[in-house]
């Protein structure tokens, strides 16, 4: 590793922390502004049958009535610390509730993803070598409609298909393996269709490259032609889009979460939000800016390793000489 | 996905035992013998799953046992001092009798002994103090709440002996006992309650002495409860004391309202909570068990603010109550399982008296009444007076599903009229902050409200002792404040029942409330094999004395 690449993932990491830091800031600043806590509302259903002057006397013993900028250090000098808080909801530690649930996103996300860089593979391999009257065209389509299809459509068919007509998985026990399964096909559809669009165009554009004039003229093959020459340039751009779908992929889990009744960060999200317990919500919003943070900045690190062409240019000043060489961040490509 | 073809399959296989054996029961009774109902007694064993839309918030004994959701789970983990069935009718439980004083100040009550929490502590009159205690005050700076609807007039509780506890009130409290079969009302081992919230929160930690403990949980997914077998101190009134038949219970968490039905219908799940109205007739075509009990409580309608014009006028009040047609609201938002209301109180509460007559439907008389008040109709239909047009705003109610709904039929009934009817509807949050009862900007308020206790009604609908002033009235009507203080003041039922029937009618003929129909606010739908389950006067089912039949 040389000096210049160690300073480059020193200063991505320090851009990481302050992002953090803003983020779970931003969160506190947002949910204060709206009306009403969690602790009001719950007091506040008819059934519990409080006075206004009894809720008034519990927000007090539970500091809700503090100036908002003393919650707010109180809460960060906490976030700093490690220590989470307590839910305002549940009465129990946040490091707690998420624990419970961090499990069952991460095996429902990494599905999701391996669902999706199958589809698009396949979609991609379709495209090039599928001749057009049987419907190459019709592949080339086939990214703009899974964008379009919201997942938890896809989703609602998939349990009336597979789960109540084949009865291949129950409802109610959606953390077994077919429910996964399908609900990582939920999840990944949409988010496949990014990544083909991009492996598509990378494709085509490698695929008039001399190289792969040369290895068709010796009579290859055209899986091997798509696997050991074509796919491996072509997939370059893909991590960064890998990188980015990662945020679709939590947002989607949360719908996915929903429709096929698993516990995961999704529903707990959902039930944070609509109860305004912010303890909750700022932890899981900088954990998620430290998930996006911390995949992309592999994806930059990576990035440099993958393709010999790409080199560090240290210190911002350099500016990229051509738009079209691949680039993120201030890793740039530099021609040989 | 085995599992389920072979369940399927052994389903099969009993309708075809049983197909036989009703067949050899025929001929056994032309015989002349009198053989048993089989079918339908209670056998052990066998594992229910419950689908249910939320699971609440926090697990703190106190402030979630009011839940719609967790009162589910407290009902078979926990017991109270009394049992209150759907009729209203007070009878013993963990109390095996009590008794008071001539102006219901003192109570003492006699405790079953012998009774356990599953901690092993004993259920004796100290742990009954401690109960009592936290009722009233809670431990607010810890997070823990009063329960709400517990009496404030509680002054203090003492053990005298083991078995017996003395209860001391500072004003005459008829509704101590009722409340005691309250779902709030459910007794905790003292060690629980002695934990703090954090622990307290931790379903594992809270132990009860109901007929089942908790087996699993996870919050916002599932908690699955199983079987007492030394469970032996159940409520007389439901027919059954010993421990429950079947053996475990899991209340699952399915937010999606068609899946929970649908999962019922291809037999993966047991009991459906919450299914829309409109879904039940097809239900119930499908043979499958539907129940819609009605809790004990206010009636779902408007408590109307009488500060706010035009609602100051008596007569644009009662042309409301007049122009609603009641009727159209069962036949087109709902079924026949809802009632139509006869009172602001259901009609079930002991107490609750018919008024009907003050609640027919009369557009004829609504239209008189408010050319009466001034309020003409101009060439757009709409009435008006002084340039200003008559208007009702008015915010549905997020609690209640099918609240919009009827809004928006009753908008169209006082349409005819010339009533302008404006709709708004709120998330939860947004509507506890801003509609409440008399806020300037709110015309009517919607209540969905239970009780146990018809004394309490007249308490809550004023202002005094911290009462709501449902209908912004302050001091002004002193024949409510006058009816008020008499009720509360009663000794016995006897002097109280025609105050209360008095009460409603006033309450009814002033407009000051608009009842729209008696509320269902618990709906299951149930797999037809699953039986024996009682519903209490909060309409919760209990699952303590039901079995599948074969």
């Amino acid at each position: 590793m040389s000096n210049a690449y160690l300073t480059y993932a020193a200063k991505r990491l320090g851009q990481a922390v302050v992002v953090i830091l803003l983020a779970y800031v931003f969160t506190f600043v947002v949910v204060s502004i709206l009306p009403g806590d969690p602790i009001t509302s719950v007091l506040r259903n008819p059934q519990n049958g409080f006075s206004e002057e009894e809720i008034a006397e519990i927000i007090a013993a539970q500091g809700l009535d503090k100036p908002v900028l003393v919650q707010l250090w109180h809460a960060l000098s906490g976030f700093v610390t490690g220590d989470l808080g307590m839910s305002m909801r549940s009465n129990r530690p946040v490091s707690t509730l998420i624990a419970e649930v961090l499990p069952s996103t991460l095996i429902l996300a990494g599905a999701g993803l391996a669902v999706a860089l199958l589809l698009a593979m396949l979609v991609a391999y379709g495209t090039r070598f599928v001749p057009k009257k049987y419907g190459q065209g019709l592949l080339r389509g086939f990214p703009s409609l899974f964008l379009s299809v919201p997942n938890f459509v896809i989703g609602l068919v998939l349990i009336h298909l597979f789960g109540f007509q084949l009865g291949l998985f129950r409802v109610i026990n959606p953390d077994s393996f077919w429910a996964t399964l399908f609900a990582a096909v939920a999840l990944g559809i949409p988010v496949s269709s990014q990544i083909a669009e991009v492996l598509i165009a990378n494709l085509d554009k490698e695929a008039e490259q001399e190289y792969a004039a040369v290895a068709r003229s010796r009579g290859i093959g055209q899986l091997k032609l798509f696997v050991s020459h074509l796919l491996k340039p072509a997939s370059l751009p893909v991590v960064t889009v890998i990188a980015l779908t990662i945020g679709e992929l939590l947002g989607g889990s949360l719908i996915t979460e929903t429709v096929f009744g698993r516990t995961g960060v999704g529903s707990l999200v959902q039930r944070s939000v609509s109860t305004q317990d912010l303890p909750v919500l700022q932890a899981i919003v900088s954990l998620g800016a430290v998930v996006f943070v911390l995949v992309n900045l592999i994806a930059d690190l990576l990035y440099p390793l993958l393709d010999p062409r790409v080199k560090i240019l240290g210190g911002s000043k350099r500016r990229p000489t051509t738009s079209d060489e691949p680039s993120i961040g201030s890793a740039k490509a530099v021609n040989p | 996905m085995t599992d389920r073809t072979t369940l399927l399959s052994l389903s099969r296989r009993r309708l075809l035992l049983s197909a036989a054996a009703v067949t050899a029961t025929a001929l056994v009774a032309t015989a002349g013998l009198s053989p048993a109902l089989a079918a339908d007694s209670p056998k052990d064993g066998g594992d229910i799953t419950f689908l249910i839309d939320s699971l609440g918030d926090t697990w703190i004994p106190n402030n979630s046992a009011i839940s719609s959701f967790q009162g589910h789970v407290w009902g078979h983990v926990t017991d109270k001092l009394l049992y209150v069935d759907a009729e209203g009718k007070v009878s013993p439980w963990l109390v095996e009798k009590w008794e008071q004083n001539d102006n219901a100040t003192e109570f003492t009550l006699h405790l079953k002994s012998g009774v356990t929490f599953s901690d092993g502590e004993p259920l004796d009159a100290k742990a009954v103090v401690a109960n009592l205690d936290i009722w009233y005050a809670g431990r607010k700076n810890e997070g823990i709440n009063p329960i709400g609807l517990f009496p404030k007039t509680y002054d203090r509780a003492e053990a005298i002996d083991a078995s017996t506890v003395k209860v001391f009130f500072q004003k005459p409290t008829l509704g101590f006992i009722p409340t005691l079969g309250y779902h709030g009302s459910i007794l905790i081992s003292p060690k629980s309650i002695a934990q703090p919230a954090s622990a307290q929160a931790d379903l594992y930690k809270t132990a009860g002495s109901g007929p089942y403990v908790v087996e699993s949980w996870k919050e916002g997914d599932h908690v699955t409860l199983t079987k007492r077998k030394d469970y032996n101190w159940g409520p007389a009134a439901v027919g059954h004391t010993g421990p429950a038949f079947l053996d475990t219970i899991t209340y699952k968490l399915v937010s999606e309202p068609s899946l929970r039905v649908a999962s019922v219908q291809s037999g993966q799940a047991d009991v459906a909570y919450n299914a829309s109205p409109q879904e039940l007739k097809s239900l119930k075509d499908e043979r499958f068990t539907v129940a819609t009990p009605r809790y004990l409580g206010f009636v779902n309608g408007w408590a109307v603010n009488t500060k706010h014009a035009p609602y100051d006028d008596v007569k644009v009040r009662q042309a409301l109550q007049a122009g609603i047609n009641r009727q159209e609201i069962i036949d087109t938002v709902y079924t026949p399982d809802w009632h139509l209301a006869t009172s602001f109180i259901q009609s079930n509460v002991p107490g609750a008296t018919d008024q009907s007559a003050l609640l027919a439907y009369d557009p004829a008389k609504a239209q008189k009444l408010l050319d009466e008040a001034g309020w003409v109709k101009g060439a757009n239909g709409i009435r008006a007076r002084d340039g200003k047009e008559l208007v009702l705003t008015i915010h549905s109610n997020p609690y209640l599903a099918t609240s919009k709904s009827v809004d928006e039929l009753i908008a169209q009934q006082l349409g005819k009229l010339g009533w302008k009817v404006v709709i708004r509807a709120y998330d939860v949050v947004t509507y506890g902050e801003k509609i409440r009862f008399g806020g300037a900007a709110v015309p009517t308020y919607e209540v969905t409200r239970s009780f146990i206790d018809a004394g309490t009604v007249a308490g809550i609908l004023t202002n005094a002792n911290n009462g709501e002033n449902w209908f912004a009235l302050d001091d002004r009507d002193t024949k409510i404040n006058d009816l008020r203080d008499k009720i509360s003041g009663a000794g016995s039922f006897d002097e109280r029942s025609p105050l209360l029937d008095d009460l409603q009618k006033y309450v009814l003929d002033q407009g000051y409330f608009i009842p729209r129909t008696q509320i269902v606010q618990r709906i299951y739908v149930q797999s037809p094999t699953l039986k024996g389950e009682v519903y209490n006067g909060v309409a919760y089912a209990s699952y303590y004395t039901a079995f599948i039949a074969d």
